[in-house]
Parts: structure tokens; sequence; C-alpha cells
């Protein structure tokens, strides 16, 4: 790879947004190791992956339909169904397999039905979503009305445990961010970038828009499940409110990933780099003595001023297409 | 898209000379509102034939009063909405403004003439900024408003300590309470808002522009209009809203909590899109935004009357909101075909 090549590429990351939250999270991380110096240890890193991935891989979900311009409210309700029914059928005949299959099933229809009537039926993906966030919530409240449940140990052990002195949610990540490089250099992934960044010009290129948009839909629901399937492992048991409060994070996690939520510009490895963000974040004002109610005001600020870093590289990649051209 | 185009051919050939502006006695941006109107006065017959003891008038006017924080709520998102915009910081500025005014007042009446004015100030405050990210640095809505409700929780969380319960001032518990002629005074409230509300947003050559910005900024911009400033605007009238409805919710429930306004965000949005407004903005009549936040109030009551199950409520409102949006989606595509055809016949292209 030549060197013009190679500057090439790291500008189009930069352009992402995705390497001044890669940045930003190393500052963290620094400052984070200064005050707290086991942080780098071993324990430290995997203690601050198992934190992270839940929220990472609800986030790298919901990424894909924000990619292809659409919203979706829809990840806690699909999180919450998989959580509870983990915990409510895993100790039975299912066996952990079949429990993960169940729970991929349910997220691949709830994403379908959403991707079918925003991308057939032309509805408004924000509406739809919400509506069938509220339905989620309450079918997981009818599985399980108050907290309880068990997982079985075959599962919170495969998940949250080590695999051949890895941790297991290094691993998680380290697949979801390989199968992400895949889709995105497929047609599908390519389809997904066309859509979201000007919908009109790719049908009259020849893509079949609403199937990439369905296909976002029932990827991201397939994700959620996923990600409701780890929480139920690493909660150790069932709680149909418990995801309530990932909505939030995960567009806070997209957002300061440098994805776009017009559509069409950012990925799955800035949301990863932006859930980690997240959680550096409180353990870093955790270790600095910063009293546990004002970590939101630190999301909120490191938010905003991700977007502001991704518009202005965003602008100065324009300002160099101009150049150019 | 294409499916549209695939049905609007035939239909051009079935009606060759269709007049290129359709006007009915009532304008079509009313239809969902009327609908849903209809839906809600379905619902409480219904409930009223399947249980006898629903349906008294207290339980009416019950019903009413209730639905004053969603109305007021509501009329703000749906600004906000009209501009293609959203906002998600109303659940906290809602929690705040509860707080502000129990925590301002202490239970004593005195400090209410200074302790509302000052907790609409604040809420307005909010949305101020809100609007300058949106309006002037260009920032998206969705990310401004969630990292500032995100921000002022915490902000309000660290002064509260995240504890505090302050008693309400009575004054304010009494005019949520009690009415005149028999006429509780929050629903003579409500009236009263819907009223400016409606002049406003349909009535207002202020509202016409935020149509106008809505449908298209950039033509709005061309044309001259303070796009930045009405975007501004809105969100400052949608943090005072807010802040109205925590007041008024303090009143009622007599106490106030920071998180007692977050159960009103998605039915704030969902209220706004059941009465035929789209997210991207520029579309539907303010009393689409009312009809909406009565029926969810009144779908709300009845369930509970009901007594279903948190599950069963839940399935029960987002399947109607689902439905909702379902029934609009037919109604919006057959006006989209005449629109097409009008302008086809105009010899007016369609980019």
């Amino acid at each position: 790879m030549t060197a013009a090549s190679q500057l090439a590429q790291v500008r189009s990351v930069a352009a992402g947004g995705s390497a001044a939250a890669f940045v930003l999270l190393c500052i963290m991380t620094g400052i984070y190791a200064v005050h707290e110096p086991s942080a780098l240890s071993a324990f430290g890193i995997s203690n601050l992956l198992n934190n992270t991935v839940v929220l990472a891989l609800a986030a790298s979900g919901l990424t894909l339909v924000v990619l292809c311009g659409e919203l979706d409210l829809s990840g806690p309700g699909v999180m919450a169904i998989g959580n509870v029914v983990v915990a409510t059928t895993s100790t039975g005949s299912l066996g952990a397999t079949g429990n993960l299959a169940a729970v991929l099933a349910i997220g691949a229809a709830v994403g379908g039905l959403n991707g079918f009537l925003v991308a057939y039926l032309g509805l408004q993906s924000l509406a739809v979503s919400l509506g069938s966030l509220i339905v989620c919530q309450g079918v997981a409240l009818l599985i399980l009305p108050a907290p309880g449940g068990e997982v079985t140990d075959t599962i919170v052990q495969a998940v949250s445990g080590d695999i051949r002195a890895i941790p297991a949610p290094a691993l998680i990540m380290a697949v979801t961010a390989g199968l992400w490089l895949l889709l995105k250099h497929s047609r599908l992934g390519v389809a997904l970038y066309a859509v979201g960044a000007d919908e009109p010009s790719a049908r009259l290129s020849g893509l079949n828009t609403r199937t990439t948009k369905l296909s976002a839909f029932v990827m991201s629901g397939i994700v959620y499940a996923i990600a409701g399937f780890v929480l139920s492992a690493e909660i150790g048991s069932g709680d149909p409110r418990v995801s309530d409060s990932f909505l939030l994070f995960m567009y806070a996690a997209v957002a300061i990933g440098g994805t776009s939520l017009g559509g069409g510009r950012g990925g799955v490895l800035g949301t990863l780099v932006g859930a980690c963000i997240l959680s550096v974040l409180q353990k870093m004002l955790f270790a600095l003595g910063v009293a546990d109610f004002y970590t939101n005001i630190f999301n909120g600020v490191i938010m905003i001023l991700a977007i502001f870093f991704g518009q202005l590289s965003a602008w100065l990649a324009r300002a160099r297409h101009r150049g150019q051209g | 898209m294409r499916m549209r185009k695939a049905r609007a051919l035939p239909r051009a050939k079935v009606v060759p000379e269709a007049p290129p502006v359709w006007r009915p006695a009532v304008g079509p941006d009313l239809v969902p509102a009327l609908l849903v109107f209809a839906a809600t006065g379905l619902l409480v017959v219904g409930m009223m034939l399947a249980s006898p003891s629903f349906g008294s008038f207290d339980q009416l006017t019950a019903i009413l009063v209730t639905a004053i924080f969603l109305v007021v709520a509501s009329f703000g998102q749906g600004l906000v909405i009209l501009l293609g915009g959203i906002d998600l910081s109303l659940g906290v500025v809602i929690g705040i403004g509860g707080m502000m005014v129990a925590g301002l007042t202490r239970g004593s009446n005195d400090a209410l003439m200074s302790a509302i004015p000052l907790t609409l100030l604040s809420c307005a405050g909010i949305g101020l900024i809100n609007g300058i990210g949106v309006g002037l640095a260009k920032l998206p809505p969705f990310i401004t408003t969630l990292s500032s409700g995100i921000t002022f929780f915490g902000v309000a969380l660290g002064i509260t300590a995240g504890s505090s319960q302050q008693p309400v001032a009575p004054a304010l518990q009494t005019f949520m309470n009690s009415g005149w002629l028999g006429l509780p005074y929050p629903i003579l409230f409500t009236v009263a808002f819907v009223a400016a509300a409606w002049l406003f947003q349909n009535r207002s050559a202020e509202g016409r522009k935020l149509y106008a910005i809505g449908s298209s900024p950039g033509a709005a911009r061309v044309l001259g209009l303070p796009v930045a400033a009405l975007t501004i605007a809105a969100y400052a009238i949608s943090g005072l809203c807010a802040g109205l409805t925590g007041i008024l919710l303090a009143g009622y429930a007599a106490s106030a909590t920071l998180d007692m306004g977050s159960a009103l965000l998605m039915p704030s949005i969902a209220a706004v899109v059941i009465g035929g407004a789209r997210v991207t903005g520029g579309s539907g009549p303010y009393l689409g935004t009312f009809a909406g936040a009565l029926f969810l109030s009144t779908l709300s009551t009845v369930i509970t009357a009901l007594s279903f199950s948190q599950g069963l409520r839940d399935i029960v409102q987002g399947g109607i909101i689902l439905i909702a949006l379902l029934l609009q989606s037919g109604r919006l595509n057959l006006r989209h075909h005449r629109w097409r055809w009008a302008h086809h016949q105009q010899g007016g292209g369609l980019t």
C-alpha cells in the first residue's frame, strides 16, 4: 500500500468522525489508567468489556438501520423479550443453543415487521418503531411480570467467562467488528450506504431500496436479540424493565462513534468505540471522584462534542473535495 | 415509491379530465383529526356500553382533566416536529418544571407568583438552548435534544441530590382539583390552551411560516423567512410547554419527582403522529395533535378502568399506534396520487 493511499484511507476514516472518537477514547483511557493503575490489567480490561458488550451490540444493531437513513426505537423492546425468554426457558428442555435460536428468531421477526412497514408500506420509521417498542415491552411484561427467573449456568459461563484466556466479551466484540467489515464490503453493505446517502439516486441507479431497508431492519433485530441474550448472561436473571435505560445510550454510542443520524455516513466500528467511550467515561469520572449524578452531564457534553467533530470533519472533507474538483 | 407510481398511472387513464385542485368541504389535512376524534368518541361509548358503571359525568371530566398534561406537552412537540425536528428533552424538562415549582414554593402560596414565571423561564431557556443548537449550530435535532436532556437531567440530579420531594403550593393543588360552575379548572384551562394553540399554529402568520420552513427549509430561506429565529422560537415554546406541563403535573400529584415526565415523552410524539403529521415536517394541523393527545389519554384511562395488566396495556397502546399509522398511510398515498396527478396536468415537472 502506498503512502498516498494510506493517507487517503486515514482521511476517509476521519471524515466519518470515528477517528476523533478513537482519539477521545485513548485520552480518556489514559486519564483513567493514571488514576486507577489496575485499569490496564487483564482483569480491569475484561471488567470494562463486560460492562460494555451489551451496549456495544445493541448500538451496533441500531447503526445498521441508521446508516440506511431510518431511525429505530425498538431495540430495548427486543432486548427485553430476549431477556425474559432466556430467563424463563433456559433451564428447560430447549438448552442453550435452542434458546439462542429462539431469541434470534424473535429478533428477526420484530425487525422484519418494522422493516416491512417502513420499506414496503412507506410508514415513518420513528413512529413505527415507537409502536413496536411499546408492544415488545408489553409482551416482555406478559412473559415475566416481575423481575425473576434464572439463566442456566452454561449460558452465563459461555458469555461472561474466558475462552482460551481471552474474555468472551472481547471475542464477541471482535466478531461483531469482523462481521461488520464483511458486510461493509458486500453488495448489501454498499447498498446500505447508498440508500442512506441519497435514496432517490440509489433507486434510480437500480438498487432495490426496499429490500435493502428490510434487510437492515432484520439484521438489526437479530443483533438486538443477541444483545438481549448477552444481557441475560450478564445479569443472570430476567427483568422486563432492565433494558429500558439502553435507548438513550444506544443513540449516544452511535452519535459519538461518528455515524450521521441522517444516514449514509459512519459505521459499526465507530459505534463500538462510542460504546467503549461511554463506559470508560463512567469509570474515569468515578476514579476522579466526580459524584455519580454528574456523569450524565458529561455524557451529554461528550455527545455534542462528538457530533461537532463529526460535522467539522465532514465539512473539511467537503472543502477538500471542492478544492480538488 | 415505485409502487405508488405504478398505481398512479392507471388512475390517470380512468379520470382524464380530473380538476387540478380538489377541494372537499373539510380540508384533507383535517380528516385524520376528525377520525381520531371519532375514535375517541367510540372508545368512550363502547366503554359505557360494556360496563354501565363507566361513563358517569365525574369519570368523563376526570378523563379530560388527565388529558391536560399530554395536550400541553404535545403542542410544543408538535411545533418542533412541524419543523422536521424532534424534542427528546421534553420528559426531562417536565420533571425539571415540576421539581422547580415544588422546590421554590415549598408548600407556601406566597412564593407562587415568582415561582411560576421563574420555572417557565428556565424551561423555556432549556428549549432556547436546544433551538440555538439546531437553528444556529445546525446540529441534528435528535442528538441536540437528547444530549441536552441527558445533561440537564444530570444538572437537576446534582442540585436536588436525587431524592428531594417537596410539597407543592396548596393553591396549585386547589387549581387542579376544583372548578367553576361544575367544570373543573383544568378543563377550562385546556379549552383556552387549545384555542390559543390553534390560533397560533393554523391562524397566524408565524404559524404559516413554520409550515413553510418545515416543508422546505431551503425555499423558506430563499423567501427571506427568518428560519433560525423561528426554529429557536419553536424549541423555546416546546420547553415552555414542557415546563407548564411539569407545573400542572406537580399540582395534580401534590408532589414532584425528577423522572415524572419521562412517561410523557413517547406519548407526546405518538399524539402528534397519530394526528396525521409527518415526522419529516411541514404537515399536520394542530387539531390533529390535540385529537391524538385526547385519544391517547382516553385510551389510557379506559385501559386503567378495564384493569389490564401493564403488559397487556402496553400491547394495546403500541398496537393502536401501529394501526393508526397503517390507516393513515393508505390515506396519504391516495392524496399523494392526486397531488402528482394535479401537477402532471399543469405540466409541472415532479422534480
